[in-house]
């Protein structure tokens, strides 16, 4: 079947209009993008190259890029970062993986109800959703009303906060991915498997984490990327124990008006972002998941 | 292979037998275990809402636990708040210009990629989809240096623009999965039939994307709406709504009047949001709706911050 499709699809495409027609179709678009969109990511490249951005008479140098990977502090930030990103990843798997697969094997014709609510979810302001957790998380907020004792200061402004509030925020895009990989899986598969006596943690270990593999990957890469460069959660709920990396490069920029520094690091995870979602994108295309 | 067919169709006779009280009793307990696990999860998803709710009626101005008693005057302060007047309005507008330019430039970015075969075609798909893949703080602090750079004053019209440049991606990628799914075949048949091209664009082209159209749109406008990181880079001395809640969330004050705009801002986009996905359901079915929503929230995973 796949094969077939491989063959038959260039043959397809080779039928297409001109070249001439989507000139006339595309050149708005991409004009468009060109100026706003590569343009901007161009004098950026440049700011983080100029020796006194944004004086351009001043001459280049790489020392930007030197003192961003050389500095300590940066590198303290780029742990907190990845350590509260991991952790949300972790609570988001431990939630998508059984959500997944009872929407694809369980849910019946509620199916599309969980998935529209995931989506309407996710659709929300995410800037009230975040409001809302500093709300729930708060000295006085509902979860120490509930918990007996001394209010638990830990619980808002820390990373404890912000990564509950990640993983609140992203987990319909670790979900679906998975949701995508699993509704490829032949449910006939379990039916033999019970039939051959496996239990549910041998079904799940041999037969569905296997399978949605490359859901679960495409998933994690695609959620670090956005994860990784969020400031909004972390400055509405995050204390100074849970500095991150987007609040890092903000503040260079609009706090120390530091262009130089601020666009070198932008370029290195934007760079990162690259990587990252090529390398999902090869994933994608050899497992013919359908993005 | 064979045997094991024989052996697959030997076995409902034996799950066919009444089953004993102990697998009865476990299979309860299994349903019950989803349905509490799914009731956390929605609790997740929409218990902030909630919380905000019962706030924004609560006749005190300090979010404590037990609530005091029910007040609405929350609600009329933030209909008289001018700030808060001046950043819907402006939320407002940037959406209905940024969701219908973008409808167009993204349905035509999609027929030129799906319908066209040009040299460079790879390099403009590569394009097109930067920006979808790019964390949007990357993209604003770029478009903020731009337009320093260039001496143009920050403005809505900044903020338009760039939130153009992030969105219309979205919507070439929805439609674009439904015009690569579509067959040529019907258009080729029409066009040996007799059609112009304006007709074929309007008996044949239009009905079949037009729910991928509804759902870019709504995609587009909630988008623009919500947006808070481009906005917060590329915008003057005005404030769009997610600006708004951002600056008034750390003030004491402030906080009963953003319960209140909060939860009718969330109402709103509920019951909108869910109309639009039902419209969706009814016109183009449970599996492409299921198909278009999975592909949609995979490609726009990326472009969040």
């Amino acid at each position: 079947m796949a094969a077939v499709d491989v063959a038959v699809t260039p043959a397809r495409k080779a039928r297409g209009g001109s070249g001439r027609g989507a000139l006339g179709i595309l050149f708005a678009p991409v004009t468009l993008l060109i100026v706003l969109f590569l343009g901007p990511m161009v004098i950026m490249g440049a700011m983080s190259l100029l020796r006194f951005p944004p004086n351009t008479a001043s001459g280049y140098t790489f020392q930007h890029y030197i003192d961003v990977l050389t500095d300590p502090l940066n590198w303290k930030i780029a742990w907190t970062t990845w350590w509260i990103a991991t952790a949300a990843m972790v609570i988001m798997l431990a939630i998508s993986l059984p959500l997944a697969y009872y929407m694809v094997f369980r849910a019946g014709r509620w199916e599309l109800f969980v998935l529209l609510s995931l989506v309407l979810a996710d659709e929300l302001a995410p800037v009230v959703k975040i409001y809302a957790w500093q709300v729930i998380l708060g000295r006085n907020g509902i979860v120490n009303w509930l918990i007996p004792g001394p209010p638990k200061t830990w619980l808002l402004f820390s990373p404890f906060a912000v990564i509950v509030t990640l993983a609140a925020s992203y987990i319909t895009y670790t979900t679906i991915p998975i949701y995508a990989a699993m509704k490829a899986i032949d449910a006939s598969m379990f039916e033999s498997a019970i039939d051959l006596g496996a239990g549910w943690w041998v079904q799940s270990r041999r037969i569905l984490i296997p399978l949605a593999a490359p859901g679960i990957f495409i998933a994690m890469i695609l959620v670090y990327i956005p994860m990784l460069t969020d400031f909004v959660t972390a400055d509405i709920v995050g204390g100074t124990g849970s500095y991150m990396m987007g609040q890092r490069v903000r503040d260079l920029i609009l706090g120390a008006g530091d262009w130089g520094a601020g666009s070198a690091l932008n370029l290195v995870m934007l760079v990162l972002s690259i990587v990252f979602s090529l390398v999902a994108y090869r994933l994608a295309r050899l497992n013919r998941i359908q993005t | 292979m064979a045997t094991n067919v024989a052996e697959r169709a030997a076995i409902p006779s034996v799950t066919a037998l009444p089953p004993t009280t102990g697998v009865r009793v476990r299979s309860v307990a299994v349903t019950w275990g989803w349905r509490v696990f799914l009731g956390a999860v929605f609790l997740l998803l929409f218990g902030p809402l909630v919380i905000l709710m019962l706030f924004s009626v609560n006749d005190s101005n300090v979010l404590a636990f037990p609530l005091e008693g029910i007040t609405f005057h929350w609600y009329t302060d933030a209909f008289h708040d001018q700030l808060l007047h001046a950043a819907l309005v402006n939320s407002i507008v940037v959406a209905c210009i940024v969701a219908p330019v973008c409808l167009v430039l993204g349905t035509l970015t999609a027929f030129g990629l799906t319908r066209f075969r040009f040299r460079g075609r790879s390099a403009v798909s590569g394009l097109v989809g930067a920006p979808l893949i790019l964390p949007w703080l990357i993209i604003g602090i770029a478009a903020l240096m731009f337009y320093v750079r260039f001496n143009i004053d920050l403005s809505l019209n900044t903020v338009i623009a760039t939130q153009i440049i992030c969105t219309f991606p979205l919507v070439a990628a929805i439609v674009g999965a439904q015009l690569f799914r579509f067959q040529r075949v019907q258009e080729e048949a029409a066009i040996d039939l007799g059609c112009s091209r304006m007709q074929v664009l309007r008996y044949i082209i239009l009905p079949h994307i037009a729910p991928a159209l509804a759902a870019s749109a709504i995609f587009a406008f909630t988008w623009s709406f919500n947006n808070y990181e481009i906005s917060a880079f590329t915008i003057g001395f005005q404030q769009t709504f997610p600006v708004w809640v951002y600056s008034s969330v750390r003030n004491p004050d402030h906080t009963a009047i953003v319960n209140a705009i909060s939860t009718v801002i969330s109402l709103v986009q509920v019951v909108l949001l869910w109309i639009a996905l039902m419209f969706l359901r009814a016109r183009s079915g449970d599996d492409a709706t299921r198909g278009m929503l999975a592909g949609n929230e995979a490609v726009a995973s990326t472009g969040r911050t």
